[in-house]
């Protein structure tokens, strides 16, 4: 999808008459007058057209908002045009990929804070200043960003990515369900993942071998989606992706460990069916939306999207959001990830402080952000937490604290080799009933082939 | 073409200038599981696809040649197979082949169970080329029907008059004057089938464990998700040697048609 939007456009729309346009003239004329004392305004006047291309991912939320605000923005700035070209949330990194390789990649791009070392790796952004953005100092960006954000937006003390959303998994829960089977939804959240799986083991209903109801289930869909949600079981295990040396330690005893729980709700549980997940809508929380699913770790659901697929869950609130289940009850952490505007170290220096500018209106109103998109979290500490729309919306705080308690996904410049050989792992273990240590052997041994390569360069 | 083959002996990541390497990238996908893996797939794929697509398109060729009454519309209609758009078919496919969908339904009343065509790794490639069976086949059903219909029918009166079963004109005539257009059936669906990409891709997406991934999803994936274009190009120039392979046999097949 292309938008090529003009301030142009809207000023065309309305009829000027003679008079109307001598009056917008006078004033206009007594207007720079009255300015003339303001540089800002001054040099902004003066400043020469900038052409930007923009690229973004696809959210039903986020996307109409970012492309709001740049339309605004180039309302304020009109020499300045940005070409926004949307793309699916999967497609967007190949997509700049192969733009850098083509030499179309885009002026400025938005992308996932797990992509940063794949870009920084390879020098194709370039770093912002944090003037420009809106703060006194690096040092006061970092400190108004969540801190193990901006560990990855930060490099060698200099800016390279401008934190948009930022949020944490949480588990949904269907209290019509839950009543249904004689559970609290208040008193019963799952704490534990054996918790989850005897409470998964009840909800769910079954047909012979057709599942109508899964108590709990996995995404299967996509390897973004593995990573995201098998990673927190990882760390809760005390198990870590990679050892100093850089070697991936996924088949350890602790990667066994989270595996062995992964998999439990197929093996032990009997609670989910991953077959019939893969082959079904390519939207995960789909078939928790259909109440297919009584229960789904999710990113934060906007209420406008349960209001489309299921009016009456909507409309009777029959939903929660609640923390993730740990292997023990003090870990109940799930992944957290964002997203981050970044500048592509190949444009001119005027569209790079113009890609600044722009950042920085995108987000300059963050309580606007959030009732445009609300429950997706923002990066930014200040401005919108302490909001009363912020409050008030229901299971906030569970949704604000996944984000502040969870943990990141592995940051490495083979992230994508790393999440297909994960995928895949996983894909043997709950499809086909594969040895545990056996596919993650495999895929450890996937992703060191993967970063001795990357060394050589 | 030239460039493809000069970038498989560099390392090139599409963002700094290719890196000669000589031979590395093949020597390493030599040690490769995963591209062992995908060979062996594309070969299975290729020999599978190719057997039952013969064997279904000169079975189809032979029923419609018949000429009973509305054989022209079956042919209509069988062909409609090979003329739908490419996605529309996965797509259709993957809800068929759903652990509770049309194939599943249709064969519970003979006492089957459900079976996770997609998700089993036994089952998934078998369903690819069924599905690709079920693509190509009325396109190699047209060219055995071309040729049945040019056997002379006063071979089939000869045998019929010396008092030959049904069975024996189509072991001892019809087969021996078919054997050029199998040959180019197998050579062409061969060639077909080494560059297929979208119907793993829609409909497994290469899975399950990596199952049903191909060389063509192998080259997309090195290429453009780790990008390692120097490698991508060194997997497609072993493509480009299977490709090779075929294309040669086709061109001898032709050669000796004129020559004969």
């Amino acid at each position: 999808m292309s938008t090529t939007m003009s301030p142009e456009t809207t000023l065309t729309q309305q009829s000027l008459t003679r008079r109307r346009a001598l009056q917008r003239f006078g004033a206009l004329g007594l207007g720079a007058a009255a300015l003339a004392g303001v540089p800002t305004r001054a040099r902004a006047q003066a400043k020469a057209p900038v052409k930007l291309t923009f690229w973004t991912w696809e959210n039903p939320q986020q996307r109409p908002y970012i492309v709001n605000r740049i339309n605004m923005f180039m309302q304020k700035n009109p020499h300045v045009q940005v070409d926004v070209q949307v793309f699916t949330f999967g497609d967007l990194g190949k997509k700049v990929s192969v733009g850098f390789a083509t030499g179309t990649a885009p002026d400025g791009y938005a992308t996932g804070d797990w992509l940063m070392p794949t870009w920084l790796a390879r020098n194709l952004i370039a770093p912002q200043e944090a003037k420009l953005l809106g703060y006194p100092s690096v040092d006061a960006f970092r400190k108004d960003h969540a801190d193990a954000f901006v560990q990855g937006s930060i490099h060698d003390g200099k800016i390279y990515g401008f934190p948009l959303w930022f949020y944490g998994f949480a588990n949904y829960l269907n209290t019509k369900q839950y009543r249904e089977v004689g559970l609290d939804p208040e008193k019963d959240q799952p704490q534990t993942w054996a918790q989850l799986g005897e409470i998964a083991k009840r909800l769910t209903i079954k047909q012979g071998n057709k599942f109508t109801r899964q108590g709990f289930k996995f995404a299967m869909h996509a390897a973004q989606w593995t990573m995201i949600q098998f990673n927190p079981i990882v760390a809760q295990c005390g198990g870590q992706w990679f050892d100093t040396s850089g070697k991936c330690t996924i088949n350890n005893e602790a990667g066994v460990k989270a595996m062995t729980i992964r998999a439990s709700f197929v093996r032990q549980y009997g609670a989910e069916d991953p077959a019939d997940t893969i082959a079904t809508n390519p939207l995960p929380q789909m078939d928790w939306l259909k109440e297919r699913c009584a229960i789904f770790s999710c990113h934060p659901i906007p209420p406008a999207a349960i209001k489309s697929q299921n009016p009456t869950m909507e409309a009777e609130h029959y939903y929660k959001a609640v923390l993730m289940p740990g292997v023990t009850t003090d870990k109940r952490y799930s992944s957290c990830y964002g997203f981050n505007l970044v500048v592509s170290a190949r444009a001119s220096k005027d569209k790079q402080e113009a890609l600044q500018d722009m950042y920085r209106f995108i987000l300059a109103d963050p309580v606007d952000c959030w009732e445009a998109t609300a429950p997706f979290t923002m990066a930014r500490k200040s401005g919108w937490t302490d909001s009363p729309k912020v409050k008030t919306f229901p299971d906030v705080q569970a949704i604000i604290a996944a984000k502040d308690t969870g943990v990141f996904l592995p940051r490495t410049p083979v992230w994508t080799e790393l999440a297909d050989a994960m995928h895949r792992a996983t894909q043997k273990v709950v499809l086909n009933n594969a040895d545990i240590k056996g596919a993650l052997d495999e895929a450890a041994a996937e992703v060191d082939r993967a970063t001795a390569e990357f060394k050589k360069g | 073409m030239l460039w493809a083959f000069w970038l498989a002996f560099t390392s090139y990541d599409m963002v700094r200038s290719p890196r000669f390497v000589g031979l590395e990238n093949f020597v390493s996908l030599s040690r490769d599981p995963i591209f062992t893996q995908a060979l062996a797939n594309t070969l299975v794929y290729i020999a599978g696809s190719t057997a039952v697509i013969l064997a279904v398109a000169l079975a189809l060729a032979l029923a419609i040649n018949t000429r009973t009454r509305g054989a022209r519309y079956c042919l209509s209609g069988i062909f409609l197979s090979n003329i739908m758009p490419i996605i529309a078919v996965c797509l259709v496919w993957r809800f068929l082949f759903h652990p509770h969908g049309l194939v599943n339904q249709l064969l519970s009343p003979f006492g089957f169970g459900r079976i996770d065509w997609l998700t089993s790794e036994s089952l998934a490639m078998p369903a690819i080329i069924g599905v690709t069976v079920w693509r190509f086949a009325p396109y190699f059903m047209v060219i055995f029907l071309a040729a049945l219909v040019n056997i002379p029918g006063e071979f089939y009166e000869a045998a019929a008059i010396d008092g030959a079963s049904g069975l024996r004109r189509f072991r001892y005539i019809t087969l021996p004057l078919l054997y050029p257009v199998m040959f180019f059936v197998v050579v062409v669906s061969a060639l077909l089938c080494a560059r297929i990409f979208l119907m793993p891709y829609i409909i497994t997406g290469g899975g399950p464990g990596g199952a049903t991934r191909v060389l063509s999803m192998l080259i997309y994936e090195t290429g453009f998700s780790y990008m390692k274009m120097g490698r991508a190009a060194a997997i497609s120039v072993v493509l480009f040697a299977i490709a090779m392979v075929f294309t040669l046999l086709q061109m001898r097949l032709f050669m000796r048609g004129e020559e004969d």
